[in-house]
Order: structure tokens, then C-alpha cells, then sequence
């Protein structure tokens, strides 16, 4: 498949609204603190910054490599984040939607939020060499699937048209029904392999927003719930456990899989899960607050086909 | 004692050895990702990209058996799993940045009490290193006293020539014995220049002035600047060739099971925890200063040595964006 | 004692001799190595430490609390909070249990002789001062006068409770307990106050005396000072340090106090060397 370019020039206007945009915010005392995306060393590199004086508004940016989630720093999780006072974040789409799933199980409070989405035409799938032209090729997987380039409902939105990107194919979906179609041995063989390379660095867990508990089910020991040693036996039931528990609640950000050290494609369960509730019973995440995820609410209309 | 060998004829000598039963580790691609792995043909030999995770694990395992445990009534039979069956191991295209660390580790493996572990594997393994042509920018072993073709801890070290081949060099007993083994595989060198080492951006850091600030400055605002978007995995810890702190757990029910260690990371918050509920590093900014501390400062106070050989892992897999050669930089520049 | 040369993290085995309860949440396990050999050759100083493992469940950090004077056993003393020290105390006479030591520094006895000794120390930290106490006791001629000032939150948390009496019976032992004010029961002899502030109104005499204090934070911190206004100097005030650990041995890297490793440099410090640490113990 030809690589084509994405034409992210219209990036650099977005970097000099958002720092506008911080500049008055922070001045005024709008909020008290901005947690944004900043450059790193490298050439290209983009880190994430907590900044709280006006001044530092120019270290602001946003490109291809600016992949993070900073709404991971707004759960009670990141306990060295300031959280006083109204606090701004800047946010692409795929962010927005973990920041209202996190509204909805009333992790967050909307009005203590200054939100500034980002018309963004996509990502890098992977940061680890930044200095790289965003292309269909290196893309993340995630943004191939991406509806609503324009985050809704947020306080400022630069004002910027995502220029039209090239047809892409959904790479998750694609890569699901792939795996739909193996047999339970052959997709087991598949999934003994990734698994069998995690060391339980816990990147996966760290960055995602909705693994906000304060002590991880599988930190604790008495019972120990899931064997603590990066084994093949311990290491699915690791992998599971969390793609149970973010079952209903993940937005399909897909940082943990760009984090993962050893490439495992962690966020395929992740849609998984997704395109099974959908189907089931017909959520999915979005950027509509909802106080019941469908896994902690019930209602007698819920389909059953699942029990045999 | 130096040579000259042919890249098939590399390869060729790899499924030799192999071929006589020698396990050989070298770098090789598992479902897209290059590790450090056992070989089981010259061909899956990878020469010229850096693996994923650093050559301490063929010394100190991701994860491994201590003891097991068997209960019989109100008895215990332990099952000593000792270090004496760990096989001979020729490791193959180890980069500067990973071969330097392994001698640097022997230091802590050694302090008073010997762990056979790593030190029988020492033992039981031949390390024949490559020197790097290509490095990108999250190199910095040149920055932390190395280079691109630095011996250190290589027994062999192999320098890519214009045209192909390699410039073998043996660095120690164990080298030398391995040259004689295989000399009709090896020629003599025939003046070939070799390729252009690769070129590394970060300027030498001055470490003893690094040092000095950490020294004096274990309570200081930067840390919170620095690790305010580190979310505490264990990522930079584990890909890193020099880290090495473990963990001990029983695995198994309460009549039998195995005791094993396994890799643990002070970034981690539960790493300093007490069962109290206490917990002297309980914020983030204190676990990421240990870090710093422990390479740039402990480590050198115990040992006399830097627990950092530049690699540029822990840059590149940071899932924030992390850059200790930044942080390293910044620290420089104070004062 | 045994080889273990080839497998450093290899416990030797002991059985359960004796289980003592002190107090409803304290327990003392009395241990005999089941190796002749170690049994014979089992020798360590007051202050080390041991791993104590509980197969299945896995190993934990105390003191050896018996003295190194009295042979053929040893003994430790915990509390139980966490999932080894659970199923420590599920243990019964007759089971087995591992143990992995000694380990760390120790009290530098042959400095205190000819010194006397003034022993500070409240609750569960009274067992890493036991052992130097009986240590000094069974050689109790190379020692001048011997004050014990130890305190607990009630009557019922006191440990070692038949020593105490034993040690109130001593003609050649000062001790002076206390309860928090509150905790004492209509039969309590001993005195009401927190342990810095009976230490204070007692004000022993700091010359030619060697200061040995263990208890929790907030016990540390109220009486360092009062050291310091009798006149003790800093290098006279020996404490022990506690520190999540594994190893043991200063190679997993967790229980390091800046560049100090509380395995290794430690357990017992003088309140000089305390002083210079970064604050993370």
C-alpha cells in the first residue's frame, strides 16, 4: 500500500492559538494550572507539561508526536498534579472521550475543567523515533477509526478545518475480524504469544485514564488475585483481568498500546470488549456524560444470548 | 589478538557452534519486536537494529526460580535450585551500551555476598560485542564515557569494515581462547579501513558536576518540574542495561510452590511500602529522584561507577516523553 | 554453618519450638535450626537482622530478637499486619518455618563496656533492644548502670511481660515502665506518661552513658531532643532503622536510605549517622 503524507502544516496555527488561548486564561486566572504538550530534547520530541504562570504559555505545542493522554493527570490517581482551582487541559478527540468517561463515574467535575480541544487530523502510532512525517503508514491505529476530528463541547476550539485525510482503513476492525475468523486454538497461540513477551511494566495500566484505583487489584496480596511474576500464566490473566475491568468504560485511546515496551497490541481487546458491548448493548463511548456504564447498571431488556 | 572474519562467514561459525549444541543468544526479531533471544539458526541473527531490552537479562532473567518448597506435614523439603546448570552461552552482537553495563553490575551481584545467578552465568558466558555505525538521537553513550566501539565487557569486539566483514579484537582470556578455538574460520586482518563509527549528538556530560548538585541537593523544586508526567511504570527500569532491582515472591499454594525473584522498579509506588501503610517515597517526585540518584550518585558512592551506559531505551520507551540526557543536561546546567 | 554459598537466597530450616503470645496482636516464635551443623554454628551480634519465611506466603524483616549469649535457639517477634506475618502467625509448635541471616551491622557492645547503658524504647520496638539487653545482662560485669525506660499504649501492649517483671527483680536494672495516659489498668504499678516525657522527669545522667533508642517515628522525635538537653552527644545515641526489605543482602535496591542501604550500612545507627539521611525512612 503507497504511504501517503498527512498534512499536518495547519498544526502550527494550532500551537500558536493554544498559546494564546493559555496566555489569557492564565493571566486572567481563568484556571490555575494548564497541562499541555510541550517540546523534549529530541528533535520532535513532544513530552507533556503542567505549567501555572502566563510566561511559560510559549512552551505550549501541538504535532503529529503531541500522542499523549493528559487526562490521565487529572485523576486522583496523580496525586503530585496540582488540583486546585480550575484546572486547563488541552485534549484531541480520543482524550475527550475517557475525560466524559471519567465525568460519568464522577471522577471529575466538569466546571473545574477548562477544555481545549484540538482539530486534530492524527497521530503518531509510535514516538520512540519522533522526528517523523505523519503518514497513512505512520499513523496511529487508533485515528483510522476516528469520527469526530473536532472535539465537541469544549471552551475553545481553535478555529481550524482538519484538512480531509485520505480514506483510511479501519485497522482495528480489520485486524478483529482477522482474529475472528482463527479458530479458539489458533487465536490462543496468537494471544499465548503477545502475552508470553509482557514483563509487567505496568505502562499499560499507568497511563490509562481509567485505571484511576488507588490500589490495583493486582498490587494486593492478601488474596493475591493474579500472579505477580511476568510469566505467561500471570501475564494473561493480567491482560484480561484489565481488559474486564475497562470493559464498558475504555475510549479507545489506545495509549496502552502505544506504551507498551514489547508491542503487544493491547488496545485489540480493548476494542473487542468495545464492539461486543456495542452489539450487546449498544454503548459505546462518546462524548455524552452517562452516570450508568452498561456493566454497572441492569435492566430486565438486557440481552441474554451470552448464558447457555 | 585481532582478525578478520566475513559476515557469511560469521554466520556461517554461529550454526557451527550451534550445530555442536552451543546455546548462542544474539539479537532476534519476535513478532516485530528485536530482543535478546537463544538462536536457533545464524539466519535470525539481527546486526543492525538495537533490541528492545538490554543483554542484563541473559546474566539477570526477567523472571527466575530460587528455591521450591514442599510441605509434608508439619515438615518442609526445600528444593535448592542451584546456579551449577546454567548452560554455556556465547552472546552475539551485543552493543557497547549493554556489554559495559554487565561489569558494572558485577559490583552489586558481588558486594559481600555472592549471587551464583548472575555471577555462574558470568562465568559461562562468552560476550562478543559490536561496535555501532548508526546510532539516532537517544544515543548518549559518548555523553556518559563510553563510545560506540568501547570494549567494555566484551571478551570479543567486532568493528564492521567498509565492504562488509568485521575486525575481530579479543579483549580478554576468554576471547582469546575463543579466536583459538575457531582460528580457520578467522583471517588475518588485511588492512580494510573500518566503518565510520557512528556519530552521537549529546556533548560528554560532565558527571562529577552532576554529581556535586546531587549531592547537595536531594530536596530541590526541580524535582517536581522533572517528574511531575511520570506516571510510575516500570518501563524505563526494565529496558535499562544497568537497573537491577528485584523482587522476592512465593508463587504456588501454602503445601508446594516456588519461591522466585523477579524485576521490580523504584518507580513503582509500591516498591518502598511498608505493610504499615507507611511509605517514605509516597510521591511520585520522590521515586523518580531515586532514580537519578541511585544511577548518577549511590551507585558511584558505593561502587565508583555510573549505573548508566547511555543506551537511550528508557528515552524512547517513556510512555511521558521522559529524556534522562535532558534531565542530565538541566541538572548541568545549574549552579 | 551450612554452605549456602550456591544459592545466597536459600533459608535454612527451623521448626516452631515455642509460641508466645505477648500481647493480642504481638507473637514471639521461639526457633531451633533442624541442621545440626547450623544449630552449632548459627552465631550473630546483637542488632542483625533475619528473613523469616513463611512457605507460601514468603518472607519478611525482623530483628533476631533473642540474645546472641544464649545458644541452641533463636528468636523473633512480630505483629502481625501484612500476608506473611498472617501466616507467620498461623504457625504452631512443631511446623517449620526458613531463615535467612544474619544479616546487617550490629551494636558495637565491645564500645559500650565499662559504659553504662540507657535503654529507650516503646511497644513492638522493645525486641531489637531485647537482644542487646540479655546480651549485656549475661555479661552484665563489663557494664556499668543498666536503665530500661520502655512504654506502651496500654498495660496490654507491653511485650515481653514476664522479662519486664524478671528485670524489675533485678537489683542491676533500673527499669521504668510506662503507659500512655489512659492505658493503665487499676493494677498498674509502673508509671502514666509517654515515654519522652517519663524519660525527661527521670533525667539520667548522660556522663559516661551510652543512649539506645527504638520505637516509632513519633516516639524518636520526642525523644532525641530530650537526649540532647541531658547532654547526650550524637554519637552516643545508637538507634535501629526499619525499611522495607527483600534480599536482605544489598542487591534488590529497595530498602536504601539515600546511598545508605539500611541492609547493609544498618540496621543500627548512631543519631549522628540518622541525622545526615535524607528524609526517606
Amino acid at each position: 500500500m503507497q504511504s501517503e503524507q498527512i498534512d499536518t502544516k495547519y498544526y502550527s496555527a494550532i500551537t500558536e492559538a493554544i498559546r494564546a488561548e493559555a496566555r489569557r486564561i492564565l493571566s486572567d486566572g481563568t484556571v490555575t494550572a494548564l497541562i499541555g504538550y510541550a517540546a523534549g530534547r529530541r528533535k520532535g520530541a513532544v513530552q507533556p507539561i503542567v505549567i501555572s504562570a502566563a510566561e511559560d504559555s510559549d512552551k505550549l505545542l501541538f504535532s503529529a508526536a503531541s500522542v499523549n493522554n493528559l487526562v490521565v493527570y487529572l485523576t486522583k490517581a496523580k496525586k503530585d498534579v496540582p488540583k486546585s482551582g480550575r484546572i486547563g487541559i488541552v485534549v484531541k478527540s480520543c482524550d475527550l472521550k475517557a475525560l466524559v468517561g471519567l465525568l460519568g463515574e464522577s471522577q471529575l467535575k466538569r466546571e473545574q475543567l477548562y477544555l481545549i480541544g484540538v482539530p486534530c487530523s492524527g497521530v503518531l502510532a509510535s514516538v520512540m523515533q519522533p522526528d517523523q512525517q505523519l503518514t497513512t503508514t505512520t499513523i496511529a491505529a487508533k485515528c483510522t477509526e476516528c469520527s469526530e476530528l473536532i472535539p465537541p463541547g469544549c471552551d475553545f476550539v481553535p478555529t481550524a478545518e482538519p484538512l480531509a485525510t485520505p480514506a483510511l482503513e479501519q485497522r482495528y476492525a480489520a485486524e478483529i475480524a482477522r482474529l475472528e475468523a482463527m479458530t479458539p486454538a489458533e487465536r490462543w497461540e496468537y494471544w499465548k504469544e503477545q502475552f508470553s513477551k509482557c514483563i509487567k511494566c505496568y505502562a499499560c495500566r499507568q497511563v490509562c485514564p481509567f485505571c484511576f484505583c488507588e490500589q490495583c487489584l493486582c498490587d494486593r496480596n492478601r488474596p493475591q488475585m493474579v500472579e505477580q511474576t511476568p510469566r505467561p500464566s500471570g501475564n494473561t490473566a493480567w491482560h484480561l483481568v484489565r481488559a474486564m475491568h475497562l470493559a464498558g468504560r475504555c475510549a479507545g485511546c489506545a495509549e496502552c498500546e502505544r506504551v507498551c515496551p514489547m508491542d503487544i497490541p493491547l488496545n485489540l481487546l480493548n476494542r473487542k470488549m468495545a464492539k461486543e458491548l456495542k452489539e450487546l448493548f449498544g454503548s459505546e463511548a462518546g462524548f455524552t456524560v452517562q452516570d450508568k456504564g452498561p456493566l454497572n447498571s441492569y435492566d430486565e431488556h438486557d440481552d441474554q444470548s451470552f448464558i447457555r | 589478538m585481532q582478525k578478520q572474519i566475513t559476515e557469511a562467514n560469521l554466520r556461517l561459525l554461529l550454526d557451527s557452534l550451534l550445530f555442536k549444541g552451543q546455546r548462542v543468544v544474539g539479537p532476534r526479531r519476535t513478532a516485530k519486536t528485536v530482543l535478546y533471544e537463544p538462536l536457533a539458526s545464524a539466519s535470525e541473527l539481527v546486526m543492525d537494529e538495537l533490541p528492545r531490552r538490554s543483554v542484563k537479562e541473559a546474566f539477570f532473567p526477567v523472571c527466575e526460580d530460587l528455591l521450591e518448597y514442599r510441605k509434608q506435614g508439619q515438615q518442609v523439603v526445600l528444593d535448592n535450585i542451584t546456579p551449577d546448570r546454567f548452560p554455556e552461552t556465547v552472546l552475539i552482537g551485543v552493543r557497547p551500551c549493554d556489554a559495559a553495563a554487565i561489569p558494572v553490575l558485577d559490583a552489586v551481584f558481588s558486594w559481600d555476598y555472592q549471587d551464583q545467578f548472575f555471577l555462574e552465568r558470568r562465568k559461562k558466558t562468552t560476550i562478543i560485542g559490536l561496535a555501532c555505525t548508526q546510532a539516532d538521537d537517544a544515543c548518549f553513550c559518548s555523553a556518559v564515557g563510553l563510545a560506540p566501539n568501547d570494549p567494555k565487557g566484551a571478551d570479543l569486539m567486532l568493528t564492521p569494515l567498509q565492504g562488509g566483514g568485521f575486525l575481530v579484537a579479543s579483549q580478554s582470556e576468554k576471547g582469546e581462547a575463543f579466536l583459538t578455538s575457531w582460528q580457520d574460520r578467522f583471517t588475518e586482518p588485511d588492512g580494510t579501513a573500518t566503518q565510520p563509527l557512528a556519530a552521537l549528538e549529546p556533548k560528554p556530560l560532565d558527571l562529577k558536576k552532576i554529581k556535586s548538585w546531587l549531592d547537595d541537593h536531594f530536596e530541590d523544586a526541580a524535582w517536581d518540574s522533572i517528574a511531575v508526567r511520570c506516571v510510575g511504570c516500570g518501563a524505563c527500569a526494565f529496558v535499562c542495561p544497568a537497573c537491577h532491582c528485584f523482587d522476592i515472591i512465593d508463587e504456588g499454594t501454602e503445601k508446594a510452590g516456588k519461591r522466585r525473584k523477579f524485576w521490580d522498579a523504584c518507580g513503582f509506588w509500591k516498591f518502598t511500602h511498608h505493610a504499615s501503610g507507611h511509605n517514605p517515597r509516597d510521591l511520585q517526585p520522590k521515586r523518580y529522584r531515586n532514580r537519578i540518584m541511585h544511577k548518577f550518585k549511590y551507585y558511584d558512592d558505593k561502587f565508583g561507577q555510573t549505573l548508566c551506559t547511555g543506551c537511550g531505551r528508557c528515552i524512547r520507551v517513556c510512555p511521558v516523553g521522559i529524556d534522562i540526557a535532558g534531565v542530565l543536561e538541566e541538572i548541568q546546567e545549574k549552579e | 554453618m551450612c554452605d549456602h554459598n550456591k544459592n545466597i537466597y536459600l533459608p535454612y530450616l527451623a521448626t516452631v519450638e515455642e509460641v508466645i503470645d505477648e500481647t493480642p496482636d504481638v507473637r514471639t516464635l521461639r526457633l531451633v535450626f533442624q541442621d545440626e551443623q547450623v544449630r552449632e554454628n548459627f552465631t550473630f551480634r546483637a542488632g542483625q537482622f533475619a528473613e523469616y519465611s513463611a512457605f507460601g506466603a514468603g518472607e519478611s524483616t525482623f530483628c533476631i530478637a533473642s540474645s546472641p549469649t544464649r545458644k541452641g535457639y533463636i528468636e523473633c517477634c512480630f505483629r502481625a499486619v501484612g500476608r506473611v506475618t498472617e501466616s507467620l502467625r498461623r504457625l504452631e509448635v512443631g511446623d517449620t518455618m526458613g531463615v535467612r541471616g544474619p544479616y546487617g551491622n550490629s551494636f558495637p557492645i565491645e564500645q559500650f563496656y565499662g559504659k553504662n547503658l540507657l535503654f529507650v524504647t516503646g511497644g513492638i520496638a522493645l525486641p531489637p533492644l531485647r537482644t542487646l539487653i540479655w546480651n549485656c545482662l549475661d555479661l552484665r560485669d563489663k557494664f556499668g548502670g543498666i536503665t530500661i525506660v520502655y512504654g506502651a499504649r496500654t498495660e496490654a501492649d507491653l511485650v515481653y511481660k514476664r522479662e519486664l517483671k524478671e528485670w524489675e527483680e533485678r537489683s542491676d536494672v533500673k527499669l521504668v515502665k510506662t503507659v500512655d495516659p489512659g492505658g493503665n489498668g487499676p493494677e498498674w504499678d509502673g508509671k502514666v506518661g509517654f515515654v519522652p516525657t517519663v524519660l525527661d522527669e527521670l533525667a539520667p545522667a548522660a556522663e559516661n552513658t551510652i543512649a539506645l533508642v527504638c520505637g516509632p517515628p513519633i516516639m524518636i522525635k520526642f525523644t532525641l531532643p530530650v537526649l540532647e538537653k541531658l547532654g547526650f552527644g550524637d554519637e552516643e545515641i545508637y538507634t535501629t532503622l526499619e525499611n522495607r526489605m527483600k534480599c536482605g543482602l544489598g542487591k534488590c535496591g529497595r530498602c536504601n536510605v539515600g546511598n545508605i542501604y539500611v541492609c547493609k550500612d544498618g540496621p543500627v545507627f548512631t543519631a549522628k549517622q540518622v541525622k545526615a539521611m535524607p528524609l526517606e525512612y
